[in-house]
């Protein structure tokens, strides 16, 4: 866990209100959790499948297919598999050789990913929806959303981190800016 | 009836106390006319089907076994142990930081930044602490990631080790003692009671051979929880009432008569013939705990 995290931890502990909480900071890297969860709040998503069975994914959907890892250890987003070898390999690799269980959707249409900041982004009005409804239900600031469109429609498929590398000044001004009118409302935060 | 599932991976069955444990905890759950399954990795869409699900597989807020509980706390089915006590007992920074806001007695804890990886703060720290101190992750289980230390150097080479996965560990006073208490406790109140003896000049109950991959393990045994101390209860009770209601095994320790709290575990083991050894009546009241 990153320092990040425990400052979330301590001021949970301490009572003070705080985003992201540390239940959203494990929730929404966890596909599974993160796509029940946005399901219950109205969030369009896709029909999901935790295993580590390459079998009972075949079993179970038709290809092509996106594989999330659901272990602490990947960082890499997804993975598409368009055959039986390729979802081989794509379940070797993100499972850590079949000791984790990896989280597979089927791929209708096209995967988007993008920043997501306080729920804004610069991207259709469907996929804004489903970021600022993201955001309303983990109270995530920053992260990375994967969405897949399908004939105009979007869902969401994934969330993770942003890695330091992949935050630019517009994105720091874009916090500042959300962090100002926050405090202005007089909504006080750790965070 | 109730359908139970008990969630578990393979290893669950690689030692045959636990193996005889699981099947101690089907049978008392199919004489009390419960449904009671095995659930592996690959039956994990098959939650909905259930009324509750019991987890026997290691747990820890980035496994497997953290999704499985978080799911079935989503879908509103009874589940041990739930996602908050995952969260609380896989992370031990988060388990002192409650115990310190509750008061409860632990042995003296500090936290060490990776960004305070300096000279003055090692030795700021062997000054508070003593020396050797115990270098603790947070995500410690079965003895593992848990190192004492008595120089710089190794203290500087342990730390560094556990930063690779957390960004803050605990420091502890080092407390030998020729056992650690454990009480298992299930929705506030004491389930059993045992000692972890600690292996021949070893320190804790679980330590690495020389040289090797395999583990010692020290005795346990087990003693009828009505005549264990009622101090130890006490204090076991009110650590787990920080965490929440489910089932935990807290270690104590007790040096010059006074007991301090080591930590608090989700998920303890129940060993066949060990756990269970004066107190028959655990996995009935797990099953019933499970149903209610």
């Amino acid at each position: 866990m990153k320092t990040a995290y425990y400052v979330s931890m301590h001021a949970e502990v301490l009572g003070n209100p705080v985003i992201p909480s540390t239940e959203s900071i494990i929730d929404a890297s966890r596909t599974p959790i993160l796509l029940l969860k946005a399901s219950k709040a109205g969030i369009p998503t896709l029909p999901y499948l935790m295993t580590s069975s390459v079998k009972q994914i075949i079993s179970q959907f038709a290809f092509p297919v996106v594989v999330f890892a659901v272990n602490p250890f990947s960082y890499e987003g997804y993975r598409i598999a368009g055959n039986r070898s390729a979802l081989y390999r794509a379940v070797k690799s993100l499972s850590m050789n079949y000791k984790f269980a990896v989280c597979v959707q089927p791929l209708k249409g096209e995967m988007l990913s993008f920043k997501s900041i306080f729920g804004k982004c610069e991207q259709t009005a469907e996929v804004a929806k489903i970021s600022e409804k993201t955001y309303e239900t983990f109270k995530i600031p920053m992260c990375k959303l994967h969405v897949q469109t399908i004939e105009g429609k979007a869902y969401l498929c994934g969330l993770q981190p942003v890695r330091i590398e992949e935050i630019f000044p517009c994105d720091l001004e874009r916090v500042s800016t959300e962090v100002f009118r926050m405090s202005n409302k007089g909504e006080h935060l750790v965070g | 009836m109730a359908r139970i599932a008990c969630f578990v991976e393979r290893y669950n069955f690689s030692d045959l106390r636990e193996t005889r444990a699981l099947e101690n905890f089907r049978r008392t759950a199919e004489e009390k006319g419960h449904a009671f399954n095995f659930m592996f990795r690959e039956g994990i869409s098959e939650i909905p089907k259930y009324d509750a699900i019991f987890i026997r597989a290691t747990t820890d807020p980035l496994f497997t076994a953290y999704v499985v509980s978080k799911t079935a706390w989503e879908l509103g089915l009874k589940v041990v142990d739930d996602p908050e006590s995952i969260q609380i007992c896989g992370n031990k920074i988060h388990l002192y930081d409650l115990f310190e806001k509750h008061n409860i007695p632990t042995i003296p804890t500090v936290f060490l930044n990776k960004n305070e990886m300096h000279h003055k703060r090692f030795m700021e720290i062997f000054k508070t602490l003593g020396k050797p101190v115990v270098v603790k992750a947070p995500y410690t289980s079965f003895s593992k990631y848990v190192e004492k230390v008595a120089c710089e150097t190794s203290f500087r080479d342990v730390s560094k080790r556990f930063f690779r996965k957390s960004d803050l560990v605990a420091v502890q006073t080092f407390m030998p003692t020729s056992f650690d208490w454990r009480v298992g406790v299930l929705n506030r109140e004491v389930l059993y009671v045992c000692k972890y003896m600690m292996p021949k000049g070893r320190w804790k109950h679980g330590a690495k051979r020389r040289g090797k991959p395999t583990f010692v393990w020290g005795r346990t045994f087990s003693l009828r929880r009505e005549n264990a101390p009622a101090a130890l209860k006490e204090l076991a009770l009110n650590a787990c009432k920080v965490i929440g209601n489910g089932l935990y095994g807290v270690d104590i320790k007790e040096a010059n008569g006074k007991y301090v709290v080591v930590e608090v575990n989700d998920n303890p083991s129940i060993y066949s013939g060990y756990e269970d050894c004066r107190n028959k009546d655990l996995y009935g009241k797990i099953i019933d705990y499970l149903v209610d």
